[in-house]
């Protein structure tokens, strides 16, 4: 249901002329409907009718009233003859940074200490989930509501095989989106989210123990890598003297590749990037483990001669 | 048009509000995620709704999609789903710890 609505969110960003937006919104669906099934697995599986009926009422009420009052707002607000300030960043975008893609544009360069703050506050919520997932002990229930035991069957082939053959294919495709992200449609969160779905869609075909031992390493390093390098991004400007987080653009031409043109918002979109990669996969391989580790425990019980 | 968007806005504002008031811990997680989605589409619709116009500068084009808002509302989903993790392993969290799943953390 959560995710029809965000696919017609996704669609609306679509129609309305932000392709930008659309990308971000399918990726971030399409993590958030695993964590959420995942969350599923460990919570009770009936919610007991407690509310009563003038407290039923009393929420409806507040409820039709906050959401009355938001159309009410956004109907005026959209009704008003309006001035925008973009057109600054619309004439400037091309000049001053370097980039036909004036969202992207916005994000690494004319508001990049927006966006250093908010891969911040990512990185901080990803440390609170990593200490609260740490220790954790959850029961996941051993049958399903008619009481027939969860299937142990192996993961099925044909998803297994094409998970392989797809994971350098995604791989090469978010590479490609982040480097035409200052021009195109694309940039790091998109390029991020897409290679932590790759990597996701890897546990969920194979499995975790085919998995993890062939992913040299932990990710979590990836979180204070991608900070740091968004952050020496910034400080390598005012080593030559300009403000903070100010970008430096050019074109080269290197044999073979005609004219590239290469922005030091390149760095800090990786950095972007790596931060956004190693907080997906940790969060829902975290999570995912506490379930494979039941399931290990729950196996052996299972095939034990009768 | 903009009627519509209004409806839809407020339409997932009402669900979003009336499902955080329950009392169990993921109808909350799911109001959090509807409330989110319409601040988003609320942010995003400042810009005024423009069909049909490029994103990307082009010579000799006079009108484009407002690129701010749209910023921002990508920066507020990745945001977003850092927030719903949090707030979905607090929940586990608080299971685990208490072995329910109310919000108050004891079953009344």
């Amino acid at each position: 249901m959560l995710s029809v609505v965000g696919l017609i969110v996704a669609l609306i960003f679509v129609k309305f002329s932000a392709p930008d937006l659309a990308l971000t919104q399918l990726s971030v669906e399409m993590v958030t409907i695993v964590l959420l099934l995942l969350a599923l697995h460990f919570l009770p599986w009936t919610t007991p009718r407690e509310s009563s009926l003038p407290r039923k009422l009393r929420d409806g009420a507040l409820a039709i009233t906050g959401g009355g009052l938001t159309a009410t707002l956004t109907w005026a607000v959209l009704t008003r003859p309006y001035e925008s300030i973009s057109h600054w960043f619309l004439d400037n975008s091309v000049p001053g940074g370097g980039g036909t893609n004036v969202v992207n544009v916005i994000l690494v360069d004319f508001r990049g200490f927006d966006t250093l703050g908010e891969i911040t506050v990512l990185a901080i919520a990803a440390v609170g989930i990593y200490m609260m997932m740490r220790d954790l002990h959850l029961d996941a229930p051993e049958a399903d509501q008619e009481g027939r035991p969860w299937s142990s069957d192996r993961h099925p082939l044909i998803l297994a095989t094409f998970s392989r053959l797809l994971l350098p294919l995604a791989l090469m495709v978010a590479v490609f989106i982040l480097l035409r992200g200052h021009n195109l449609p694309g940039g790091g969160f998109i390029a991020g989210l897409i290679i932590a779905v790759a990597l996701v869609m890897q546990y969920l075909a194979n499995g975790i123990a085919w998995t993890q031992p062939r992913l040299s390493g932990e990710l979590h390093p990836l979180i204070g890598l991608g900070l740091l390098t968004a952050t020496a991004t910034g400080l390598g400007s005012l080593y030559f003297g300009y403000p903070f987080l100010t970008s430096a653009h050019d074109h080269f031409h290197p044999p073979f590749l005609g004219d590239v043109e290469l922005a030091t918002a390149m760095l800090f979109d990786l950095g972007v990037m790596m931060v956004v990669i190693g907080i997906t996969v940790v969060i829902l391989i975290r999570l995912g483990s506490i379930s494979a580790g039941h399931r290990r425990t729950l196996l052996p019980k299972n095939g034990e001669p009768h | 048009m903009e009627g519509l968007i209004a409806a839809i806005i407020g339409l997932l504002t009402a669900c979003g509000i009336y499902l955080v008031l329950r009392a169990r811990t993921f109808p909350v997680v799911m109001g959090l995620t509807l409330l989110s989605y319409a601040v988003n589409l609320f942010l995003f619709v400042m810009g005024r709704l423009n069909i049909g116009v490029p994103a990307i500068i082009e010579p000799d084009r006079a009108q484009y999609a407002d690129p701010l808002p749209q910023a921002l509302v990508l920066t507020a989903i990745v945001i977003g789903f850092g927030m719903t993790a949090f707030v979905v392993v607090l929940a586990l969290r608080a299971r685990a710890d208490l072995g329910n799943d109310h919000v108050d953390g004891k079953d009344p």
